[in-house]
């Protein structure tokens, strides 16, 4: 038989996407997963795949896949796959995308998905785009901006071969459904691996606390903030305002809060509404977290902390008062 | 046992200044042994029993000598730098596939791989599971802690989910927390680390052709790049009175 070579002209088309599931009772996506989904749609005319991992529980799940822009849906039914095991899901994503053979491949940059997708990219021989905040189309070509350097500089990357592989920051970009009756097609994958991992114990934490890359409003806190009483009233304002604390790196170093609240580049990427950093010098890492802000109010006592760099507006006063005093009136 | 650590020298961005359009000045920068590398060169040195050997390995310019003697310093036995001007602008798969083609040559019976979480410069956290790939291992990221009873067990931070997942032989254990605060070396350790010779590998040591390494033989191409300019305006307000201040952020928020 003839072999086809490949001359730089790809038949590749379509678009995978690992819709990541954050609870599976009640059932529901990864809200930065429908979030891929819309950009998409918006940038590519193609057909979108879903892919799904778990068994019959992510039933409900299907419309709403279909309702932000997914045309099929690929359901890989295993038990076994509830938990996450790494080297099966990326051995699933493999054969399904030698299957389809898509030009392009996303998935979030959430904890798991940056996992996953180097693992996968590697076995592809594809070359993949870390944390991307920008995607947009030219032709064929996606086009991957990231910020590098310490977030000093946007870079935009392509990829070198088929497929295009890139991780998406959560709330980089807003979720649209198109459709609340939109339908499609959910094929059924088997996994016929046995790549799992002997997973001895689990526990499920902060169960019922959202993730701090979901909220709306943040009263972060840093190295200004001297009493660690401090953190209660910023608990309460956040709880008035229906937001989240969070801090930068020297308050996770110094004990006061775990990692998973940590702002900046060795923390999470946030994307809020409103981020009200409290004492909050502002690093070049910390900076990198909360480019994608909607809007950065900083209380500093310093007129020259660098968070104002990065800061629609820096009150100059001491951030411990000015927190008490907020927390009285709201 | 044989543990392999890989590590990367970083420029020491918290002493990185900017410079009058804010960009950052590399030049000149101190460079120092990537945080997180540290972290998992210290867990190996913690689970290192009599007669276990730490080799730690890094890609680089000769200048990454010094990141690993800081590593002998702190405890490692034997270190490999892999230098050649043709590795010079690799990318995570180009990266990946010559530590990779370097373990299966020189170091191919290891029983754990070690790497850190992500490099503080590059930040993507990609060149752990890509070499788990490429050497068919299995990965385990956000580990916290290894521990040894009735075979190796490593505990994972998810945030969401903390688990413990057994390890097998020749598996790979991404390490994302550590001590902060550096281990001062000791004399004895210093004199240990002169002691010992630094391998330098080429490209032609590994065995691997000009295309598969370096800027030839990478996925991704950086096609352009542009100052962040973010349209935040830095006003400047005295928050004077806190009751003042406090009245204006409720302004704004609400």
């Amino acid at each position: 038989m003839l072999q086809q070579y490949d001359l730089g002209t790809s038949t590749a088309d379509g678009l995978m996407v690992w819709l990541e599931i954050s609870e599976r009772d009640p059932v529901s996506f990864e809200p930065s997963s429908m979030e891929i989904l819309s950009k998409a749609r918006e940038i590519y005319d193609g057909r979108i795949f879903g892919v799904v991992f778990g068994d019959t529980e992510l039933k409900p799940l299907y419309k709403e896949a279909f309702s932000y822009g997914a045309d099929t849906l690929y359901h890989v039914k295993d038990k076994r796959l509830i938990d996450f095991h790494p080297e099966a899901y990326c051995e699933s994503l493999r054969s399904i995308a030698e299957r389809i053979n898509p030009s392009i491949i996303l998935m979030s940059a959430t904890l798991r998905g940056r996992e996953v997708a180097p693992r996968l990219a590697a076995s592809l021989g594809a070359g993949l785009t870390a944390d991307c905040t920008e995607l947009s189309m030219d032709g064929s070509v996606l086009q991957m901006t990231r910020p590098a350097f310490g977030g000093d500089l946007m870079a935009t990357i392509t990829s070198e071969s088929m497929p295009q592989m890139a991780t998406v920051r959560p709330g980089t970009f807003p979720p649209n459904k198109i459709s609340d009756d939109a339908t499609g097609t959910v094929i059924y994958w088997q996994y016929k691996g046995d790549s799992f991992k002997t997973i001895i114990s689990s526990k499920r934490k902060y169960h019922d606390e959202k993730d701090i890359t979901e909220a709306d409003i943040l009263i972060s806190l840093g190295n200004g903030i001297k009493s660690k009483d401090t953190i209660r009233l910023a608990e309460s304002v956040a709880k008035k305002l229906g937001g989240m604390v969070s801090c930068s790196r020297a308050l996770v170093e110094k004990g006061w809060f775990p990692q998973s609240r940590q702002v900046g580049q060795s923390g999470r990427n946030v994307s809020p509404e409103i981020y009200l950093a409290f004492g909050i010098s502002g690093s070049v890492q910390h900076k990198a977290g909360i480019m994608t802000a909607r809007r950065v109010i900083a209380v500093n006592s310093d007129p020259d902390a660098p968070i104002r760099e990065i800061a629609d507006e820096l009150i100059v006063g001491d951030a411990e008062n000015i927190l008490r005093e907020l927390d009285k009136i709201l | 046992m044989r543990f392999v650590v890989f590590v990367k020298q970083v420029p020491d961005t918290s002493s990185v200044g900017t410079d009058e359009n804010g960009n950052l000045m590399r030049e000149g920068v101190p460079s120092i042994l990537n945080p997180y590398c540290e972290f998992a060169l210290d867990m190996a040195c913690r689970v290192k029993g009599e007669g276990d050997i730490i080799s730690v390995v890094t890609m680089g310019p000769p200048q990454a000598e010094s990141a690993l003697f800081r590593c002998l310093e702190l405890g490692a036995d034997e270190a490999f730098l892999l230098t050649d001007r043709a590795f010079a602008g690799a990318d995570v798969y180009a990266t990946a596939k010559t530590l990779s083609a370097f373990l299966k040559k020189f170091i191919p019976d290891h029983d754990l791989l070690f790497c850190g979480r992500q490099a503080m410069d590059g930040d993507t956290a990609q060149v752990p599971a890509e070499l788990a790939s490429m050497m068919g291992c299995g990965q385990f990221y956000y580990t916290e802690d290894l521990v040894f009873s009735d075979g190796w067990k490593a505990v994972q931070n998810y945030y969401d989910e903390e688990r413990e997942c057994a390890l097998k032989k020749g598996d790979l254990i991404s390490v994302s927390k550590g001590e902060t605060d550096p281990r001062l070396p000791s004399v004895a350790d210093y004199i240990r680390a002169s002691g010992t010779e630094i391998k330098k590998l080429d490209r032609v040591d590994i065995g691997l052709g000009t295309f598969s390494v370096g800027l030839k033989g990478s996925k991704t191409r950086i096609t352009s790049s542009r100052p962040v300019s973010i349209s935040r305006r830095g006003i400047l307000t005295d928050g004077g009175d806190p009751t003042e201040a406090a009245k204006h952020i409720k302004g704004m928020v609400r």
